[in-house]
């Protein structure tokens, strides 16, 4: 993945090898809003890594798993495809306003020298050119400070599971790659569509996922397996408890 | 850019309304004469009902057997879509199914195109099976479907 610019930060401290690893820990969590059976909602997703000892190994892939029957596909998200090549080199602001799905939020913490800098980074999750018929979603994470990058991870939606594959990126030429700690992102939200009506473009909020009417037992269950640099893995569960029916 | 899903039944073309021969072998064809005749039918159906992945839509359709469509229609994002239908028609009701596979599927009004069944039905339908293509544009957006069916019918 291209890297937008490679450094925004004064160096004058050597390169050391990053603090050593540990074994990694994941947490998730998984809400609706509004929690109603039948509904429209928003999905909020975020996961957490942590390590026993000093920072996590650098997340290099992600299998995530989600109710099958949450209506993703159905939600009326996505009604445009945002070239991955336009995302990388200018952001979500090259893509249609069709084509946002939902934002985020990440959190890093950068090996630079001696000292673990943090560094926060914005999601933009866009819908991308299909691929062989599924829906291809597009994760965009921009980090400014310390490390100024931008990686757009393609994955597909299937059917309940998608895997991510997270591109390492160093915090300085050949440094150790940034280690990331904490992503929050929702499906859905405060999103402002256009579409054409009468001849003119009109504005409007796309309804968001659709909750089935019934729930799973035992809840909406979501679970990830986070596979790491060092060749470990972690894995973390959770479940949306069934909310009241109101339908 | 298609808008709307549409689904679409294909009755092989060149089968005439005939009683068929087979069915004059058997001894239930003492009571019931069976016919095959090609269908093409199609309409645009109106969002009535959702729930997380799979959408009803209702509405009229002309053609062969001209009638109130009901479909049931899911979608979880895999290519393959499926779609369960009832025709309520003139002395009967036609059920079926159909699978079809979903092309573009991030345009606002992706198509899709498979095989579909007729499973069964009711009064003056109440032998029927057939078989044949369904054709369609879903409408992301209002979950509208424009279907055309295509396909031979045994009744």
């Amino acid at each position: 993945m291209g890297r937008l610019v490679a450094m925004g930060l004064a160096l004058g401290s050597i390169v050391l090898p990053t603090a050593a690893h540990a074994t990694q820990t994941a947490t998730i969590k998984a809400s609706f809003s509004p929690e109603r059976l039948g509904a429209h909602t928003t999905v909020s997703l975020g996961f957490r890594l942590a390590a026993t000892a000093g920072i996590p190994s650098p997340l290099t892939g992600i299998d995530f798993r989600y109710p099958a029957d949450l209506g993703i596909a159905t939600s009326g998200l996505g009604l445009a495809s945002c070239d991955p090549a336009a995302l990388q080199e200018h952001g979500s602001s090259a893509c249609p306003a069709n084509s946002i799905m939902g934002y985020g939020s990440a959190a890093a913490e950068v090996p630079l020298g001696p000292e673990i800098v943090p560094e926060t980074a914005s999601i933009v999750l866009v819908a991308g050119p299909s691929r062989n018929g599924y829906l291809n979603l597009l994760v965009a994470a921009t980090g400014r400070s310390p490390v100024a990058a931008r990686i757009v991870m393609p994955t597909l939606l299937d059917n309940g599971h998608l895997h991510i594959s997270v591109p390492l990126v160093p915090s300085l030429p050949e440094g150790p790659d940034v280690a990331v700690v904490r992503v929050n992102a929702t499906i859905g939200g405060k999103l402002t569509y256009y579409q054409r009506r009468h001849g003119k473009r009109v504005a409007y909020h796309p309804q968001g996922v659709v909750l089935p009417k019934h729930c799973p037992r035992g809840g909406f269950r979501f679970g990830g397996t986070f596979s790491f640099l060092d060749g470990t893995q972690a894995q973390a569960a959770t479940v949306v408890k069934c909310p009241p029916n109101h339908a | 850019m298609l808008g709307a899903l549409a689904l679409t039944t294909h009755v092989a073309a060149g089968a005439s309304a005939q009683p068929s021969q087979a069915a004059a072998l058997t001894p239930h064809a003492a009571a019931h004469t069976a016919r095959v005749i090609p269908v093409r039918d199609e309409g645009r159906l109106g969002f009535v009902a959702d729930s997380a992945t799979q959408i009803v839509d209702e509405g009229h359709v002309s053609g062969t057997i001209p009638g109130k469509a009901r479909v049931d229609f899911t979608y979880n994002g895999s290519p393959t879509v499926t779609a369960r239908f009832v025709i309520r028609a003139a002395g009967g009701s036609l059920y079926g199914r159909a699978s079809c596979r979903l092309n573009n599927p991030t345009s606002p009004t992706p198509s899709f195109r498979g095989a579909l069944s007729i499973t069964g039905g009711s009064g003056r339908y109440r032998h029927a099976h057939g078989s044949g293509e369904l054709f369609g544009v879903f409408h992301r957006r209002g979950y509208a479907l424009l279907v055309q069916a295509i396909g031979r019918l045994r009744y």
